[in-house]
């Protein structure tokens, strides 16, 4: 509120005095002119989310009157809670924990979908492959208990008895499987392949979104409250997000710099963190994406994630996306 | 009443080994855990001490980092936490009517599970390091408020009396006396609780941290980087052991003579009829329970936080009394509580015995401390959140691994406790048995065992909470069942009325089983070792 | 608040109608019965009598660490406790209860602090050596013999000057050799300036050679059973112990215990 004060203040005082407020009004002033939101991201600082990274680094927030803290996630940390309570303007979710935490009464609109298709992949080592549903049978798949409604929605997409596939819970980590403990393990595309192929091993992975099972991923909510009252900041913030992922899908690996320059101190490294960056592209752009631009979802793809939601245990109507953010983005 | 600074100190100290062999004995074990990691080779299990000096000298930088981000936040929350427990036991000394109440609340706070806390902490103070110094100072402010309860009283009368005979009161008792005769205490409370306060940093930066030990631990582990992984795991231990060195070199530099592990529970009431000695338990049960419910509300609402996660006490009531679907809830989380239960138990009590039997072991084969104990003191500082995946991968993901996991927290105190319960032994006790050339077992049976159960019990109790720890800690990174899952799951189902319904569940079992174990001590102190109730 | 005036003369100490009762009326305990009893100002008083007769009561009721029953104490005309708050008075305990975080003359300057006197390290190292502990003002309790204990414990009696002593078995914890230097030792310095000396003990011996008077106290409930004069010359020493008329005064005060104690196994 000081900042206010300050351009009557130099216009008051002259001389020395009027200098001396300018050198410290002046970054007040700039600051005066950002508005301060924050963007909830769903995990530890890493490429994942390289593209905001490259808005903040490269000013484009800045230049849209925003400045963007980035809160990183964890794997005890809250992501909904930080946005209903309004401390976060938007966060990055997934279609199925926004469509629980409606369930409970959070008002949340998806308002992009970063994640085209789902990262979830079932994991093998060549000797032993999975590459395709029919493979699980007679399988042991490593994978943590809380996930087997997604691996029930799986075996129901395609006509596997889910009763033929052994479960056994693991904690996220690809030991199990290289310990010979389980057949195939329950992960993401991005990350525990990765791990293990940076550590010379060579992994078979079958992507579940290629067999039906279509739920959005790392996707931006936002409440309904904030969509009526703060859409410009929502807007400004997803345009920055656009450009950065732009920047992002021309260039991985300058991506890939700009993450380990901006966290010196994530003990990134830089061969998983590129790979990472390569194989998040398919995921993220599509011909969709490539027509209509980062983030862009369809009454189509909407209709599929609602069946494979229903699978899941959750029931949701097409009103829980909202396109009229990205439509703004995009338009404007 | 014994006084830890009158006691005469022992003429006959108890056969030493040579010098050297505890280096030698350190020396063994480092290679034979060279050997070990060089055996396992390629499954992605452990390291061996080259690989991770490799690591570290490697990575220097980044770990310095790190481990100063991390540490500052334990520091903080240390030292919160050991103001909020001299605070604590100040009010308890000065308003004895209070102290039920006070110490009752310690406990039920004490028993929030860590999965559970992070995340509403993190919703609390937003970005920051709020929640890792929060978890830090709520790991240590208990156990550091029983020692301070125990040394304030820990004088014998005659000081008190000397106090008076010049017409000086309960303030002077306090800066003359109170306050020098519980240092012994404090400090050994203080060693207790630097190793927990780093640990609970550690998984405070779980909840959404931007740099510090855990943030670099959950990357090494998702990443198969079994060198980081130890690495880590090995700086946290130092970290402690230094903690706890230095703590204790402190104490010695001050003189104090370390006390007995013991943390009896002061007596409920002296010479009340048996009515009045049920029923007052009772009531304070219940004030207590009134008290936790209208700070539980009141903070909530005074905060103004949202009722999506920040459920009230009513909230939980109606999830699990009165909503449509009660039954459901209820039926979840007591099946998962009890899956969590029947592992936590026989851990437990695995834990126990094994810790009090290789204290046993030792006094009747000497030679065994020389490469036990430093094995247990490192271990008790190894966080369990590195270890917890190395055993499950050891043992499977069955029972035996969550078993085996709640054993090892468990073991480790009680092994230290134990042998420091029986190396009080009264010396003259041990003559008698000497003069009729009493065999070693005779001796232990006879004569040290009973001397050792206060400390057995005294550790039992405080291993309650710890057990609830290590089993939810368990499920919740490695096997991922019971309730520990069920908390750590909310992430993904926003459940919220679960979990606050399962923190519940979880802080009212720890805190009455903790209570029943101090009954059980009580009973036994009174006939193995009355001098030692604290009066 | 003022210092004792340390030309102030010894007070005398009356108890009138003191009794002692611990508990309720379901599990009394009688301590001390009724006592009615005059301490003259300056001279030495030696309690015995079995355990649990009350001479330790009576003395904590002296110094007002107990309130009575019934009846009341008089320091010099003033309440034990505005004796206490000016330091008026001094008490010695079985134990030396030596704090043991403070060396000898931290232990002996404890007294002044608590007696809200000026610190004079003069005073209390003059002190430390009176009673024999040269060399060992930086020594702390651990370091020291029982008898050493002891000797600091009274050192940080008399280093306030107190007009009254309260000595409650402060050499029942030495060896008897121990106690016999000390008895020859320690009084000295207190009979110089005739402070008025309670003096609780087992030991018979003892009390007739400190002593101008011994009290015996019969069993529970306690109560004065003998008054027996001690008309010995002074100042005393290891020579007193072979006066003729010594042991007469002890074996009257053995017989007067005796007495008490058949007197209580015939009740």
């Amino acid at each position: 509120m000081t900042s206010l004060l300050l351009p009557r203040r130099t216009f008051l005082s002259g001389g020395l005095g009027a200098l001396g407020v300018m050198a410290l009004g002046l970054p007040a002033l700039r600051a005066q002119t950002l508005t301060p939101v924050a963007l909830q991201l769903s995990w530890l600082h890493s490429v994942q989310f390289a593209g905001s990274y490259i808005a903040r680094e490269k000013g484009y927030w800045r230049d849209l009157g925003l400045e963007v803290a980035l809160n990183p996630g964890g794997p005890n940390a809250p992501v909904e809670p930080p946005v209903v309570s309004g401390q976060a303007l938007v966060g990055i979710s997934a279609a199925d924990y926004t469509a629980a935490a409606v369930e409970q009464g959070a008002p949340f609109k998806i308002i992009a979908v970063a994640m085209q298709k789902n990262p979830f992949v079932i994991a093998s080592l060549p000797a032993n492959p999975v590459n395709t549903p029919a493979d699980l049978v007679g399988k042991r798949i490593g994978m943590a208990l809380a996930n087997t409604p997604v691996l029930q929605a799986l075996c129901t997409i395609n006509g596997v008895d889910i009763n033929a596939i052994e479960i056994v819970p693991t904690q996220y980590d690809a030991a199990p499987l290289l310990a010979n403990q389980v057949d195939c393990l329950l992960c993401w595309e991005t990350d525990l392949p990765v791990a293990m192929a940076i550590q010379g091993v060579e992994s078979v992975t079958m992507l579940m979104a290629d067999h039906g099972y279509a739920v959005h991923s790392q996707t931006y909510i936002a409440t309904d409250d904030s969509l009526a009252n703060r859409r410009d900041q929502i807007v400004a913030l997803m345009k920055g997000e656009v450009m950065g992922w732009n920047d992002y899908k021309a260039d991985t690996a300058a991506a890939t710099d700009l993450t380990l320059a901006a966290f010196p101190d994530q003990g990134l490294d830089r061969a998983t963190q590129l790979m990472q960056a390569e194989r998040q592209v398919p995921l993220m752009f599509s011909d969709l994406t490539d027509a209509n631009g980062f983030g862009w979802f369809t009454e189509e793809t909407v209709a599929q994630n609602i069946e494979t939601l229903a699978l899941l245990g959750r029931t949701v109507t097409p009103e829980l996306w909202d396109r009229s953010i990205l439509e703004a983005v995009h338009g404007g | 009443m014994t006084s830890p600074g009158l006691a005469v100190p022992r003429a006959a100290a108890p056969t030493r080994w040579p010098d050297f062999s505890r280096p030698l004995a350190i020396i063994g074990m480092v290679i034979g855990w060279e050997l070990l990691a060089r055996l396992l080779a390629g499954s992605y299990i452990l390291s061996g001490p080259i690989d991770i000096l490799a690591y570290l000298l490697g990575n220097a930088g980044l770990m310095t980092r790190a481990l100063l981000v991390t540490l500052e936040a334990a520091a903080w929350g240390f030292l919160w936490g050991n103001l909020a427990a001299c605070g604590l036991a100040l009010v308890a000394l000065l308003l004895p009517r209070l102290q039920p109440l006070i110490s009752g609340l310690a406990l039920i706070f004490f028993c929030l599970p860590l999965v559970a806390t992070g995340p509403i902490l993190r919703v609390l103070y937003g970005t920051g390091t709020g929640p890792q110094v929060t978890l830090a100072a709520l790991a240590v402010y208990y156990t550091t408020y029983l020692c301070l309860l125990v040394g304030l009283r820990a004088a014998p009368a005659s000081w008190f009396d000397l106090v008076r005979t010049y017409g000086r009161g309960r303030m002077t008792e306090l800066l003359r006396i109170r306050i020098f005769a519980t240092l012994p205490y404090f400090l050994a409370g203080l060693q207790i609780a630097a190793p927990a306060a780093f640990l609970g940093a550690m998984v405070g930066e779980f909840t959404g941290a931007e740099r510090g030990m855990g943030v670099l631990a959950i990357r090494a582990m998702r990443g198969l980087d079994v060198d980081a992984t130890w690495a880590l795991a090995s700086v946290a231990a130092a970290v402690s052991m230094l903690a706890y060195g230095a703590l204790g070199w402190i104490g010695r530099r001050l003189g104090s003579v370390p006390p007995a592990l013991l943390m009896a529970p002061p007596p409920a009431s002296g010479r009340s009829p048996l009515g009045l000695r049920l029923a007052l338990p009772l009531a304070m049960g219940l004030l207590t329970l009134g008290v936790v419910v209208l700070l539980w509300q009141g903070s909530m609402d005074g905060l103004g936080l949202n009722r999506f996660f920040a459920k009230r006490p009513g909230d939980v009531f109606a999830f699990l009394f009165t909503d449509a679907q009660a039954a459901a809830n209820r039926a979840t989380l007591l099946s998962a509580f009890g899956a969590t239960i029947s592992l936590a138990l026989p851990g437990y009590l695995l834990g126990l015995m094994l810790g009090a039997a290789m204290a046993c072991a030792i006094v009747i084969a000497p030679a065994l401390s020389t490469t036990m104990l430093p094995i247990a003191i490192a271990l008790r500082s190894v966080p369990i959140i590195t270890t917890a995946p190395l055993i499950t991968l050891a043992l499977g993901r069955g029972a035996a691994g969550t078993i085996t996991i709640v054993a090892v927290m468990i073991f480790f105190p009680t092994l230290v406790a134990c042998l420091e319960g029986l190396r009080r032994t009264p010396g003259q006790v041990i003559d008698v048995f000497e003069s009729y050339a009493a065999s070693p077992l005779r001796r232990l049976t006879g004569a040290q065992i009973p001397a050792m159960l206060p400390a057995f019990f005294a550790s039992a109790r405080m291993a309650i909470p710890a057990a609830f720890l290590a089993a939810t800690t368990a499920e919740w990174l490695a096997t991922g069942g019971g309730i520990g899952s069920l908390m750590a799951m909310t992430a993904s189902t926003s459940a919220y009325g679960m979990l606050w319904s399962a923190i519940v569940l979880l802080a009212l079992t720890a805190s009455l089983l903790y209570l029943l174990a101090g009954q059980l001590e009580h009973l036994v102190l009174s006939r193995f070792a009355s001098e030692q109730l604290v009066k | 608040m003022a210092a004792e005036p340390r030309d102030r003369p010894p007070p005398e100490v009356r108890c009138q109608g003191l009794a002692k009762t611990y508990g309720d009326a379901g599990g009394a305990l009688m301590a001390l019965s009724t006592t009615d009893l005059v301490f003259e100002a300056g001279r030495t008083t030696a309690l015995v009598g079995p355990s649990g007769c009350g001479k330790s009561t009576l003395l904590r009721l002296i110094a007002g660490l107990e309130s009575p029953t019934t009846g009341s104490v008089e320091i010099g005309g003033e309440s034990p406790l505005a004796v206490r708050k000016r330091a008026g008075l001094a008490m010695a305990f079985q134990d030396a209860s030596l704090l043991p975080w403070r060396t000898v003359r931290g232990n002996v300057a404890l007294a002044l602090q608590l007696g809200r006197m000026p610190s004079d390290g003069e005073a209390v190292d003059r002190l430390i050596s009176l009673v024999g502990l040269d060399g060992f003002e930086d020594s702390r309790p651990s370091q020291l013999s029982g008898g050493m204990r002891q000797r600091a414990a009274i050192a940080r009696c008399l280093v306030t000057e107190p007009g009254l002593l309260l000595l409650d078995e402060p050499f029942g914890a030495v060896d008897e050799l121990t106690r016999l230097r000390l008895n020859q030792d320690l009084p000295r310095l207190w009979e110089k300036r005739g402070t008025t000396t309670i003096l609780v003990t087992h030991s018979i011996t003892e009390a007739v050679l400190l002593s101008d008077r011994v009290l015996v106290f019969s069993a529970r409930p306690g109560r004065v059973v003998a008054d027996i004069p001690v008309a010995l010359p002074r100042p005393r020493s290891r020579d007193s112990l072979e006066h003729p008329r010594f042991r007469m005064i002890t074996d009257q005060v053995s017989a007067a215990l005796m007495e008490g104690w058949q007197a209580d196994a015939a009740q």
